[in-house]
């Protein structure tokens, strides 16, 4: 993926810069808001990594300004408030997703990935997602692996459909908790690897080719 | 604002009482001046025509036929007691012709044929002794021999009248100007002593007391109502600053002894022989410890925003659905650590709450209890509606928390004995305590039923 990072802290964005170059990514960085803005509207990035404290320009005004000249690049704030609020407020201005520092590589790396994979707006919506023999039918709300149906409870189904949809990726728990559950804090017991397992039990359990790894000290990812 | 015995001088109240005081002796002087012009000048005016008149009849009689002419008319008129009229007649020596008065009482102008006009009194025994002053309007005028005609009128006793009121006005206008100016005086020195209240109570608050409060009168007006509510906004404040300082305070103090403890570690490893194995793990700790350091610190900030009602908006919440949501979050990782999970949610428990605070206070119960319970007891997990309340309750059969500490577990950073095998910041309940507050609830822990494990209860107000 080619990334801008926007950040004017300069130690930070050479962090995000090596975090990101060595997940195997193309990374340009902006020291400050206004060439940030520039940058993004003269090239074709694939995703926006942009802080919200800058010089010259705040993060929410570029990402605004962004969004309203018809920029559709994804975009991920980054931000020392980590309020609901300002989750909320960054959302609105047309954000894609929120990180609050600081933060883990992985969990950076995988948030960013997943914004590549957004659905390009103009393609028909997807009705079947497929990862190797595992099929899930959107609309029916079917899921089999090669002929066995699977039954899979409501939360099962979503947590599945998302890991889907990032499929190749790595998603981490806090993710889950977020897309999933919808709920922004951290449960300190391990309850979604807790989900993951009972799910792994419902996909992998009697198939040889194990679809739903565990990326230690990061996530899951489910990968044909 | 320098203070002084005339501080009150510069004050609003008493610039505006000036303002009206002297609008008021304006007014008066037009008052006088419209009924002067109304009344005296008028009659003035009209005497004077009548005047004038009769100073033309005669003058044409003077023309006529001389002196003696002239004479005998007015003699005519004296005798006749024609109207009001007063003579006075001189020849050009200055004798006295016809005329009771010892001389002319206003001096003729030299040019011949040209009035003047004068006023003046005359003085006479009244009828019950003593005199009786008549003021007299009077022209006079040079005739072509040198001989002087003066033609007097009583002036009417309206314009007494006038003249007296007019002295009436003219006593009572500074009177009433220097009362007015006593009022503003005194409201402005009333009002001034009652926004220096203010305004000292604003000194010191400036000058660090937060605690001072202004003095409200109790008559409830504006000063009354504006004391109350900069009352308000210092009582908000000084809840705000204790809320900063107190999690200042326990930044500062508790997330000392990790970081002393980080550095206590890297200066050990420092001393000894270093490799590449050793470093790396000694790194790989630091994260971690680091980590943990950073996840107590946003904590403590979130507790701290949460006490000071800086976060958490409160929206129509169905908190069925939620705990609908959490049982289901957590049961597998009881079923996991076998315990027994049983949940039972009544339906429609709405309220207005914050829904990632609400979430967060509730697994934090739950969280503690699938810690502490050990295996092969049960966590039961209810909420239901109990009279104007709605309770979430998380009760388990685990050790529970000895009576004495039931209490002082709320608070923040304390965690018991029996607690430090397990990985936690001690805040999760101070966490719960200042949700239950937000939501105008209560949270209480008691032993469980039958005196066993741990009953965790939130209590909080219903919506409506």
């Amino acid at each position: 993926m080619h990334v801008l990072v926007i950040e004017d802290d300069l130690e930070h964005a050479e962090f995000i810069e090596k975090v990101l170059s060595e997940a195997g990514h193309s990374v340009e960085t902006a020291g400050d808001g206004s060439g940030g803005l520039s940058r993004a509207r003269e090239d074709s990035f694939d995703a926006l990594v942009v802080d919200r404290m800058l010089p010259e320009k705040p993060g929410l005004q570029l990402v605004e300004e962004f969004r309203n000249g018809g920029g559709t690049t994804p975009a991920l704030f980054l931000s020392a408030l980590s309020d609901v609020d300002n989750r909320v407020e960054g959302l609105k201005v047309g954000a894609d997703d929120y990180l609050a520092k600081p933060f883990a590589p992985e969990e950076l790396v995988a948030r960013v990935e997943a914004l590549g994979r957004r659905q390009v707006s103009g393609e028909p919506p997807v009705t079947v997602l497929r990862v190797g023999d595992l099929e899930m039918d959107l609309l029916s709300r079917k899921v089999t692996r090669g002929e066995t149906k699977i039954d899979l409870q409501p939360r099962e189904f979503k947590l599945l459909e998302y890991l889907m949809r990032h499929a190749g990726q790595t998603v981490t728990r806090t993710m889950l908790l977020e897309k999933v559950w919808n709920y922004h804090f951290d449960p300190q017991t391990n309850v979604i690897d807790v989900h993951i397992s009972r799910l792994r039990a419902k996909i992998d359990k009697e198939f040889e080719h194990q679809l739903l790894q565990t990326v230690r000290g990061a996530g899951y990812c489910l990968q044909a | 604002m320098k203070s002084g015995p005339f501080a009150f001088v510069r004050t609003t109240t008493f610039r505006l009482a000036l303002v009206y005081s002297i609008l008021f002796a304006l007014f008066s002087a037009g008052l006088l001046a419209y009924l002067f012009q109304a009344t005296v000048g008028e009659m003035r005016a009209e005497s004077k025509t009548r005047l004038e008149a009769e100073l033309r009849t005669l003058a044409n009689a003077w023309n006529t036929g001389g002196p003696t002419r002239l004479e005998q008319s007015v003699l005519e008129r004296v005798l006749v007691d024609l109207r009001d009229f007063t003579y006075q007649f001189e020849n050009a020596r200055g004798e006295t012709i016809i005329g009771d008065l010892p001389r002319m009482p206003i001096e003729p102008i030299e040019e011949v044929g040209v009035s003047r006009e004068g006023v003046f009194e005359i003085e006479r025994p009244g009828p019950e002794g003593g005199s009786v002053v008549t003021p007299i309007q009077a022209l006079v005028v040079r005739l072509g021999d040198g001989s002087v005609l003066m033609v007097g009128i009583k002036m009417d006793e309206r314009i007494r009248q006038v003249n007296r009121i007019t002295r009436a006005v003219a006593t009572a206008a500074p009177v009433g100007f220097l009362l007015a100016l006593l009022g503003g005086f005194f409201s402005a020195r009333y009002a001034a002593h009652r926004a220096e209240t203010l305004t000292k109570t604003a000194q010191g608050v400036m000058s660090g007391d937060l605690s001072l409060r202004a003095p409200v009168g109790g008559s409830g007006d504006e000063f009354d109502r504006l004391a109350e509510q900069l009352n308000a906004m210092l009582a908000r404040l000084e809840t705000l600053m204790a809320a900063t300082r107190h999690a200042g305070d326990s930044i500062a103090h508790d997330l000392r002894s990790p970081l002393s403890r980080l550095r206590n570690q890297l200066e050990a490893r420092l001393r000894g022989p270093i490799d590449e194995v050793s470093a790396r793990e000694t790194l790989g700790e630091t994260v971690e410890e680091v980590d943990r350091v950073l996840a107590t610190f946003n904590a403590i900030l979130r507790l701290s925003r949460v006490n000071a009602g800086a976060e958490g908006t409160l929206l129509p919440l169905d908190v069925s659905e939620l705990c609908e949501e959490l049982a289901e979050l957590f049961e597998p990782a009881c079923e996991d650590a076998g315990i027994a999970f049983s949940a039972d949610i009544a339906s429609n428990l709405d309220l207005s709450g914050d829904r990632t605070l609400l979430a967060q206070a509730i697994s934090n119960l739950l969280d503690n209890a699938v810690k502490y319970t050990p295996s092969g007891q049960s966590i039961v997990f209810y909420a239901r509606r109990k009279d104007a309340r709605i309770e979430v309750t998380v009760e388990d059969t685990g050790p529970g928390i000895p009576d004495t500490d039931l209490e002082r577990v709320k608070e923040r950073f304390v965690r018991l004995d029996e607690a430090r095998t397990h990985a936690g910041s001690g805040l999760g309940l101070a966490l719960v305590d200042a949700v239950a507050e937000l939501h105008s609830g209560d949270f209480t822990l008691t032993r469980g039923n039958e005196d066993i494990g741990l009953k965790a209860t939130l209590s909080l107000s219903a919506k409506g």
